[in-house]
């Protein structure tokens, strides 16, 4: 707590609550990718495994967080209004729906999959906007940054998954959907930065900041001339795609851990004005920290 | 119709956190947890500095974010106007914590315990098992201004069934009623005095009005 | 399983005294026998000036009362060596054995005489609070007197922590122990580092915020935005200890640009302004009378003060003849000789107190001084009057409040007399709207201060100064402050002992200045509330001298840093436990001016933690183990416990041949204060109190104001020219001089008719130069402190909750200094500082704060436990560690200033 109306770090939400949108975002994400390439007769099962184990230990380390883990299923009760219940949902239609696609390794069971956990991501992204209290959260931007957050870091996985002994098309295809995809995360975190400039503490726009390097280079730089190569040098191909699909995760998981738990400074307090004080007059307002 | 809405006149609030410490005791609320509290801000420059004790706690919006973003429901909106949270609906995820932009919220998970060495009688006498694990905030004394209510009394003017706050306030700067009542304590106040409510251009239309001058 | 029991729930109404800006009524909520919840008393709403309100530190008093740390049997200690190093080794007694002991120390002491080979008193007593632990301490008033001369010098804060120019001068110029704005009726106040939104009580502050609601204006002048300025219209950040000449040039503009503006008449029959000044600086006197000669202007020609019909002159010279009475009745005849009026001395005083030459001293603005001079005068309505209760008195809403460190230690005396003297000028001494005195301590009766109007022959109020004559000076001192030798203005009342030069009570223990008997440690030391090893200076030199006390029994709460030396400890019942009835209402400190007076009762919410007693209970056990149960009861009977129990109509005396009960004491005190209030037409007894828990009469708003009594008995105010003073502080000099005692030289420089401004700071500067053989510009800064509503006198540095609610409020989590400096230095919130001033360091962390001066750094309260359970581990600075205690910043009235010059330095960066 501040005592002279400064914005400080949420404290609610702790690292429990970051890791089901760094595991959730990137299970949710390879569900979506790896439905789309079952329709082009990729393998499947693998995928799914891990998009639910991801997504469910998640959902797993929420629930830690919760003052009452036994009363969780109540979080089903309002869907009417709230993005964490429409998230629940998502997330229970994602669950049978993986499951199956990875006892069956169906195209046909990866579609349910994949837009179930379509919705799940963008449930996930929406629960950040709507808390209000959090201007690094509340920002619109923020949607289209955590959705391509979750799809570029399930096209890594998704590569990952499939370079021991792929077909070397196959890889260039997904290959080039996570430069796309990068490319759009990339589009989408500039935007977010430049829509937050001015409306959020300075202290969360300072965190953003510092994550701006690592973010591009590792993020983006590094992994976009990694697979450019590895299009290139055939025999380095394998070792060159795995090092630009594990950074791409791990800056994604890297940049979606700081917003959480680093930029996730809330709102403060701020006056208008300042009191008259007997005959004197009244004077300007402040909104510290900001 | 009514609504309730509390008013902090800042022009007489002198920080000294009697509101505070009336909120603690009313509430038994934990260590470090402050339903109700006064802020300290400085602003301007040396020697051009003013200095502001601005209290805070749950405005008690008209439209509020957390009761949007709860998913069990457990945070609501009577026709009064209080956001009300049901303990027992309530799952503890915080999330209407960060949805709050007036950082109202709190959630404790353990009995109260002020001092390392040993819980106190009144700490044991006054726990509520409810409350641990649950969001928590200033209810604007609901309990009280139900009991008046009850018993035909009127909240903001009957100490019976006005928040222990208001009560409590040394400098007369805190002050509760009905806005809806024209002729209500805190609409002659409106009436009478310049003023403003924290953070309005994020529209959750908060029931808290700060007074800075004399109109 | 059955069903849970309902809840018992009863509201105890009960009062606080914690500090002198009460009492203030409350109530308690006990649920199933618990205490709960402090709650204002709504019944007494109408009738109590706080609305029936309690502040924050009230709410402290359940975690008090429950606090896990509390000590909870009476303990003895098993290790002999007493040190800050030293394990006491306290063991748990039973109160036979621990009163037993008590007991037969008193009677082997006293058996030795009262006082010992020094001529001091064999016991010793402290207490801290400003006299609020009275309120608290039941009957051990009446044990105290029972058992002979007690030594109350031992001070805990009093004379360098208290308004003390303000109590010995305000005392003297307007039975103004302490003195306040007529805030429920002033338009414009000048306060200099007066907190009263920290200090004031729920009574200040609901005044002052009604006073801003209906648009007075207050400006503050401090060197730092405090909980005061903040509330205030205007802050001027003034360089420290430089007040007097900001006072003084607010006189020079009054006297020098806007003399017609000032209340003429007051000046010429309400104040000593018209009296003649003889060539040697005493009044010129009538030959005849000996009375003080005016010059009439109708006349022309000099006549006693008192003659009917005249007008006075304030101005010019005038040639006369008269009769001059010096110190020790030196006496010189003047013929012819011109002699000026005391008014006109007074213009002549301040014609080179410019704003000009003030601002460059404060470092202010010239024309910010010479504004609030103006604005003080179109405020000051000369010549209006009000009506009150059927009376016309002068309405003049201006009025002046000055704060610690401004009005105590040198600069004390000038600030308290420009700030009377501003008053008397417009007229606003005393009346509707002006500057108020609130209680009496010093001049008797302590009741009711108009009472203690009495006309001195000269036309002002007497006063019963400690003689400096030959035949009555005090050569040897009865007590170790020596209180009526060398300091004549504190008068000889109970409350005089604890105003006399405090520190040199602890100084001397350690040397004797010369020509000086050795100072003893006492025989018994009694402690209760108060804890000098935090609260005073120099806290290491106390806490050396307490080690060398050979018997100390403290009344306990926890453990704390004085009783650390104790050799017994006692546990007392707290606030919410203990029975007491006291006197409320009426005029009492700071703003408590009332428009009722009564009683108000203390009672026990619930039952008493552990094996703590009454405190009543305690001091009749005390006295029938001391062989003195007789006098005690018979004190008690005089109404050493507050009240008097037998009257005109009534009488409720207590058996002096057994041992009262606790409740026999409080059920005749209470009938006997029911018999007073309705002269004896009812006597309602304890039981009733318990119930109500206070019964009040109106108190007649007129006694506000001195000025009636004072227009009544036809006396002026003694304001400006001091000639009583120079001839006492001439005659005292003589008597010192006379016994070779010439370390008291400077303090009799301060007997001036009229206050000459000294360059403060280079005094402070100058003195730790000398005594610390350093240079000072090694210590850049001015290290001040500023008292906290949640802590002041509360002893309540241990409860977790006053902890938790202070630290939203700036400056209570460390050392605070301007940002900028800070930034310049190098410096951000959080880093570790070391503050060393030239006796001592201490530590703590930077707050910064953009509402300080730059050369200014503040230590708000009084901290730097080692010993409290809790308070040891808050990390806080403390200023008290860092000012030395020194004669040379004593001034004459025996006391001093919280300042200190410091440097600061990081020890480790924030975490």
């Amino acid at each position: 707590m501040s005592a002279d109306g400064k914005p400080w770090l949420q404290a609610h939400w702790d690292g429990h609550v970051a890791v089901n949108f760094l595991t959730g975002g990137s299970g949710s994400g390879l569900l979506v990718i790896a439905g789309l390439a079952a329709l082009a007769g990729q393998p499947l099962a693998l995928a799914s495994w891990i998009g639910l184990l991801l997504v469910a230990g998640g959902l797993a380390q929420v629930s830690l967080h919760l003052g009452r883990p036994v009363r969780g299923w109540r979080a089903l009760t309002n869907l009417r209004t709230s993005w964490m219940t429409r998230e629940a949902y998502a997330a229970a239609a994602l669950m049978p729906c993986a499951l199956l696609a990875a006892l069956t390794d169906s195209p046909l069971a990866g579609m349910p999959a994949a837009l179930a956990a379509a919705a799940f991501l963008y449930c996930q992204a929406r629960i950040l906007k709507e808390s209000r209290g959090i201007p690094a959260w509340r920002e619109p931007r923020i949607v289209p940054l955590i959705v391509l957050t979750g799809l570029a870091e399930g096209a890594a996985i998704y590569l990952l998954i499939l370079l021991p002994g792929a077909h070397t098309f196959a890889v260039l295809v997904v290959g080039a959907v996570l430069l796309a995809v990068l490319a759009a995360r990339y589009v989408a975190w500039k935007q977010y930065r430049t829509a937050l400039h001015g409306r959020a503490p300075r202290a969360s726009e300072e965190v953003l900041e510092r994550a701006e390097g690592p973010f591009t280079g590792a993020g983006h730089v590094a992994p976009v001339l990694l697979l450019l190569v590895a299009a290139g040098v055939p025999q380095a191909q394998g070792i060159l795609a795995t090092l630009a699909a594990a950074t791409v995760l791990l800056a994604g998981w890297g940049v979606k851990f700081a917003i959480v738990t680093r930029a996730g400074y809330n709102q403060g307090f701020a006056i208008d004005h300042t009191p008259s004080r007997g005959s004197g007059t009244g004077g300007v307002g402040s909104k510290p920290g900001w | 119709m009514t609504r309730y809405v509390m008013v902090a006149d800042l022009e007489r609030c002198v920080g000294c956190q009697t509101c505070t410490a009336a909120c603690k005791h009313t509430n038994a609320t934990a260590p470090g947890v402050q339903w109700r509290r006064v802020l300290d801000m400085e602003v301007g420059e040396y020697p051009d500095v003013r200095r502001a004790f601005v209290p805070v706690g749950c405005m008690h919006c008209a439209d509020p974010p957390c009761m949007h973003v709860c998913p069990t429901t457990a945070t609501g909106q009577r026709a009064d106007g209080l956001v009300t949270i049901d303990y027992d609906i309530c799952i503890g995820c915080s999330y209407c914590a960060v949805a709050c932009p007036y950082q109202a919220r709190y959630k404790v998970d353990r009995p109260a315990q002020a001092y390392a060495e040993g819980r106190m009688r009144n700490e044991t006498n006054r726990e509520d098992p409810g409350r641990q694990g649950v969001a928590q905030k200033c209810t604007f004394c609901i309990e009280r201004i139900d009991y008046g209510q009850a018993h035909g009394l009127t909240p903001g003017i009957d100490p019976e069934a006005t928040p222990a706050c208001v009560n409590a306030c040394i400098a007369s700067a805190l002050q509760f009623g009905d806005i809806e009542d024209p002729e209500s304590n805190v609409s002659q106040l409106l009436a009478t005095h310049k003023h403003f409510r924290m953070h309005e251009e994020l529209g959750t239309e908060p029931g808290f009005y700060y007074l800075w001058e004399d109109q | 399983m059955s069903a849970p029991a309902e809840k018992t729930v009863r509201k105890v109404p009960t009062y606080c005294y914690q500090c002198v800006a009460g009492p203030d009524l409350l109530t308690v909520k006990v649920v199933d026998g618990v205490a709960t919840e402090v709650e204002p008393n709504f019944t007494a709403a109408e009738v109590t000036p706080s609305a029936g309100k309690v502040c924050v530190k009230a709410f402290g008093l359940v975690q008090k009362m429950y606090n896990p740390n509390r000590i909870l049997t009476p303990m003895k200690r098993t290790n002999p060596k007493k040190g800050v190093d030293q394990d006491p080794g306290f063991v748990p007694i039973s109160w036979d054995e621990a009163l037993d002991a008590i007991a037969e120390r008193l009677k082997t002491v006293q058996a030795r005489g009262a006082n010992d080979e020094s001529g001091y008193p064999r016991i010793a007593a402290s207490f801290g609070g400003g006299g609020t632990p009275t309120y608290y301490m039941g009957t051990l008033p009446a044990f105290l007197a029972s058992i002979g001369p007690i030594d109350f010098g031992f001070g805990s804060g009093q004379g360098v922590k208290c308004y003390h120019s303000e109590h010995l001068y305000g005392e003297l110029w307007h039975r103004a122990f302490t003195v306040a704005p007529d805030t429920p009726n002033t338009e414009f106040m000048l306060s200099f580092g007066y907190n009263v939104e920290a200090s004031g009580g729920v009574c200040g502050v609901k005044r002052h915020a009604d006073a801003r609601a209906r648009g007075a204006k207050r400006v503050q002048i401090e060197p730092h935005l405090s909980v005061t300025g903040a509330c205030s219209a205007e802050w001027v950040p003034i360089r420290p200890k430089t007040d007097a000449a900001f006072m003084f040039g607010l006189l020079h503009v009054m006297l020098h640009e806007q003399r017609n503006r000032l209340d003429i008449p007051f000046l010429k029959h309400r104040t000593t302004s018209p009296y003649l000044v003889a060539p040697n600086g005493f009044f010129l006197r009538d030959p005849a009378t000996r009375k003080p000669l005016v010059y009439d202007l109708s006349g022309q020609r000099a006549v006693p003060f008192d003659t009917p019909g005249i007008d006075p002159a304030l101005e010019g010279s005038f040639k006369v003849s008269g009769l001059e009475i010096g110190a020790d009745d030196d006496v010189w005849e003047h013929r012819l000789e011109k002699v000026q009026p005391a008014f006109q001395k007074l213009i002549d005083h301040t014609a080179e107190y410019t704003p000009l030459w003030a601002g460059r001293i404060c470092d202010v603005p010239h024309k910010v001084i010479r504004r609030l001079a103006l604005e003080f005068l179109d405020h000051a309505r000369v010549g209006e009057t009000v009506e009150v209760e059927g009376r016309e008195l002068p309405y003049r809403p201006v009025s002046i409040a000055l704060g610690k460190t401004v009005n105590n230690g040198w600069g004390g005396f000038d600030c308290c007399w420009a700030r009377t003297l501003m008053a008397c000028l417009v007229g606003a001494l005393e009346v509707p709207g002006g500057t108020l005195g609130t209680t009496v301590r010093l001049n008797r009766p302590a009741t009711d201060r108009n009472l203690s109007v009495k006309a001195h022959p000269d036309g002002f109020m007497d006063y019963p100064m400690n003689p400096t004559d030959k035949a009555g000076w005090l050569a040897k001192p009865d007590v170790r402050n020596a209180n009526r030798t060398l300091i004549p203005l504190v008068a000889n009342s109970p409350w005089s002992q604890a105003l006399g030069p405090t520190h040199l009570a602890w100084m001397q223990q350690q040397k004797a200045p010369e020509h000086w008997p050795q100072a003893t440690p006492p025989d018994i030391w009694f402690v209760y509330r108060t804890n000098p090893a935090i609260s005073f200076w120099d806290t290491r030199q106390i806490t050396e001298v307490m080690a060398r006390f050979p018997f100390t029994v403290c009344f306990a709460m926890t453990a704390d840093e004085t009783n650390h030396f104790a050799d017994i400890l006692l546990p007392d019942a707290t606030d919410l436990e203990g029975l007491q009835l006291i006197r409320v209402g009426g005029t009492k400190f700071i703003e408590q001016f009332w428009d009722y007076q009564g009683f108000a009762l203390r009672q026990p919410v619930a039952e008493a933690q552990g094996d703590a007693r009454d405190f009543t209970w305690i001091a009749t056990e005390l006295a029938r183990r001391s062989g003195v149960l007789d006098k005690y009861v018979k004190a008690v009977n005089r109404g050493a416990a507050g009240v008097p129990l037998k009257g005109e109509n009534y009488d409720f005396s207590l058996a002096d041949d057994e041992p009262p009960s606790v409740e026999q004491v409080w059920d005749a005190t209470c009938r006997a204060a029911s018999a007073e209030i309705t002269d004896g037409a009812e006597d309602q007894g304890l039981d009733w109190y318990r119930e109500h828990g206070f019964r009040l009469a109106p108190f007649p708003r007129l006694k506000w104001y001195l000025y009636a009594a004072i227009e009544d008995a036809g006396l002026r105010f003694e304001l400006p020219y001091q000639e009583r003073l120079m001839r006492i502080g001439k005659q005292l000099g003589r008597r010192l001089h006379e016994h070779g005692i010439s370390w008291w030289d400077e303090q009799l420089e301060e007997y001036d008719p009229l206050p000459e401004y000294k360059n403060y700071p280079e005094m402070w500067e100058k003195a730790l130069e000398r005594n610390f053989n350093v240079d000072i510009r090694d210590y850049p800064f001015w290290a001040v402190t500023a008292r906290s509503m949640q802590y002041a006198w509360g002893g309540n540095a241990g409860i977790q909750m006053i902890r938790e609610v202070a630290e939203n409020i700036g400056g209570h989590g460390g050392v605070v200094i301007n940002s900028g400096k800070a930034a310049e230095l190098g410096l951000a919130d959080g880093d570790l500082v070391e503050i060393r001033s030239p006796l001592n360091a201490t530590r703590g962390r930077v707050v910064t704060r953009q509402g300080i001066r730059p050369d200014t750094l503040l230590m708000i309260g009084q901290f730097e436990h080692w010993a409290t359970p809790f308070a040891k581990d808050l990390e806080l600075p403390s200023l008290n560690k860092l000012v030395p205690m020194l004669l040379d910043l004593t001034d004459s009235t025996g006391s001093g200033s919280d300042l200190a010059r410091v440097s600061i330095s990081r020890v480790e960066k924030a975490p």
